[in-house]
């Protein structure tokens, strides 16, 4: 019964790293930018929730809109200023500019919010309930399935509209899609859009009921190996990929953890995106690209 | 463009023209340059010293870096762990009562070794992929670190360092560690300068240009590549070494992605491709970085009226700028400070006539 409830935990904690990583393959599968930023925006979108919500005391019906809307605003702001000038560019430019994004937002959250934490309003319920032994985190669970709807709802945009099927094109090459009269533009700005509204999300989700800080961040690079194993290209793959490295997240917390001192479960994630990109780089879901000279 | 000479120059054989000082006026002025660094600490005082000395120390590893990634093309964003793994090999070889001449060595090769160990999903895959390795190991790395036996590395404690002694000279003042470093740096300059021309030099730049091409015209592309990462590496781990010699004590804290992230940031600002974009880089964002410490700390006290200005907001400040920096330059300068620099020079070797 322990045993089951480690795993419930797991699928529920996994699916928070799903969301994120959801909004890695949102950006991904629309404009071919892997935004190592990521977390940073989600850090970027729970400042602003909590800008609206606690520092200017807005009811929630009209400031987690407002905190939606100002990370909307960053990310057109973010693809408008930089990555549009880089489009067409060799892809070590879009990473190295990501990674220039990655500490730019950090420092700057540093010196506007300052390096101490800071309480996040309660959106989502607190507490748990009890189903027969087992607890469930109701944050958690109701985040849980709120992640996939929407990568259901993303799935069914990417494959079966038409708006979608122009998205996924871009994807796969960008002068490609630009010979086929596809607005490149379009597609990242609409990326980007998509992509910091599901960091607020991911946002809300970590953070409901506790603290807010500058590691909040660290979800980014947390998340990356579920986005990785899920395939990068692979809307639904994102959700199960976190569940995978949730579950084995703390199966490896309960069973390795106490002979190597904690560090297996920090490890985890990270020692299992080398195996991914060693045996299938592509993902479980991703395409498999086929190369030619 | 550093193709056009004065005028009036010529050779006669291969190996001047391709030597790395190829005029009499070039010899001079490197001659006068080196005396220059060496002189330095007369001149200058204990706190442009202890800069240089730091500055020579992050040299080395955004040479190594400029070799991972401009020469061969592949991501390294876990440079500051390699570097981290150097430290730490010679803080505990010192320790062990180790010389200077067996701990460089031995600090290099287990940086070389750890990075093989990560950059071996390159066999299989490239482009930024090989970034996500690379910032695993950066991750891992103080997870790991502090968890090995307290007797290895020092725990979460960290190690001490005794200063080195160098033909059998102590060198425990910060003149004789900033010749150290100016050593190594000189060394490790045409050691980068003078792969880029070698049989695996040629290698890594055909595979950065485009692998499938170059694996056709018979690269070994899974070989290279780990030998990019290791060579990379490899210069890490004497940085790492240095580091450990001139701050005396390595811990876990020290090597952070964030470093990871500014090496490469100076490599961008300088220029990725060849090593003279190190060295500008390193010296930009070192003369950046103190202006921030200084000018920054400053002007953030009049803006905010905050007077507590703590070490951390002069970092986020830094970061800010780096990060901005860093943008701007892969928007609108890609090739870097030594592309400016090269035009700079055949401006003034054609003048008057207007630039082609």
């Amino acid at each position: 019964m322990e045993l089951l409830q480690t795993l419930i935990n797991g699928v529920l904690t996994g699916l928070v790293y799903g969301v994120v990583a959801l909004s890695f393959v949102v950006i991904y599968r629309a404009s071919r930018i892997v935004n190592l930023a990521q977390g940073q925006v989600v850090m970027a979108s729970a400042f602003f929730v909590w800008l609206f919500v606690l520092a200017l005391e807005w009811p929630l019906w009209a400031g987690l809109p407002a905190a939606l809307g100002a990370s909307i605003a960053l990310g057109a702001l973010i693809e408008r200023a930089v990555f549009r000038r880089l489009i067409g560019q060799p892809v070590f430019s879009v990473v190295m500019a990501s990674i220039g994004l990655l500490i730019l937002i950090q420092g700057a959250a540093q010196l506007v919010f300052g390096a101490q934490t800071r309480p996040f309003p309660q959106i989502l319920p607190a507490g748990a309930w009890q189903v027969g032994p087992l607890l469930l985190n109701k944050a958690l669970l109701i985040g849980a399935l709120l992640t996939l709807a929407v990568g259901e709802a993303l799935h069914r945009f990417f494959t079966h509209t038409r708006a979608g099927l122009r998205l996924a094109a871009v994807a796969e090459d960008h002068v490609t899609a630009l010979s086929l009269g596809v607005s490149v533009r379009q597609a990242t700005s609409i990326a980007w859009m998509l992509g910091t509204a599901l960091a607020m999300l991911a946002a809300v989700i970590l953070l409901s009921g506790t603290v807010l800080g500058l590691q909040a961040a660290e979800i980014g690079l947390r998340a990356l190996p579920v986005a990785l194993l899920g395939g990068l290209e692979s809307v639904r793959g994102a959700s199960l990929a976190g569940v995978l490295v949730g579950v084995g997240e703390a199966l490896a917390s309960r069973f390795l953890d106490p002979i190597t001192a904690g560090a297996a479960s920090l490890v985890f994630p990270y020692v299992l995106m080398i195996l991914v990109l060693l045996l299938r780089p592509q993902g479980l879901f991703g395409w498999r690209k086929i190369e030619r000279l | 463009m550093s193709a056009s000479l004065p005028s009036g120059v010529h050779f006669s054989s291969h190996a001047a023209e391709r030597a790395l000082v190829r005029t009499g006026p070039q010899r001079l002025w490197l001659a006068a340059f080196l005396l220059a660094c060496v002189a330095m600490p007369w001149v200058g005082g204990d706190y442009l010293l202890g800069v240089l000395t730091l500055a020579g120390v992050t040299l080395v590893a955004v040479l190594g870096l400029q070799i991972t990634v401009g020469l061969a093309g592949q991501l390294n964003l876990g440079q500051s762990a390699f570097v981290g793994v150097g430290a730490f090999v010679a803080a505990a070889g010192a320790g062990q009562g180790w010389s200077l001449w067996l701990c460089i060595p031995a600090a290099a090769f287990a940086a070389g070794v750890v990075s093989v160990l990560f950059g071996l999903p390159a066999v299989r895959i490239k482009g930024f992929y090989l970034a996500l390795t690379t910032i695993a190991a950066q991750i891992m790395f103080p997870i790991v670190m502090i968890r090995l036996p307290d007797r290895w590395f020092g725990g979460t404690a960290g190690l001490p360092v005794d200063p080195p002694v160098v033909f059998g000279v102590a060198a425990d003042t910060p003149r004789a560690i900033y010749w150290l470093v100016l050593a190594v740096v000189a060394l490790a300059f045409l050691g980068a300068a003078n792969l880029g021309r070698s049989r695996a030099g040629r290698a890594f730049r055909a595979m950065r240009d485009n692998d499938i091409a170059s694996s056709v015209i018979g690269v070994d592309l899974a070989r290279t590549k780990i030998l990019a990462f290791f060579a990379g590496a490899f210069y890490a781990g004497i940085s790492g070494a240095l580091y450990a010699y001139y701050v005396r004590y390595v811990s876990t804290d020290q090597f952070t992605l964030w470093l990871s992230v500014w090496y490469v940031g100076m490599l961008i600002v300088g220029g990725l491709h060849t090593p003279l974009g190190a060295v500008l880089g390193v010296l930009a964002i070192t003369a950046l970085h103190e202006g921030v410490h200084a000018i920054g700390a400053k002007a953030l006290v009049l803006l905010s009226g905050i007077s507590n200005v703590s070490g951390g907001t002069v970092f986020a400040l830094t970061n800010v700028v780096l990060g901005g920096v860093i943008v701007l330059m892969l928007l609108f300068e890609p090739l870097g400070l030594a592309h400016r620099w090269a035009l700079l020079k055949a401006a003034y070797r054609i003048w008057p006539y207007p630039r082609g």
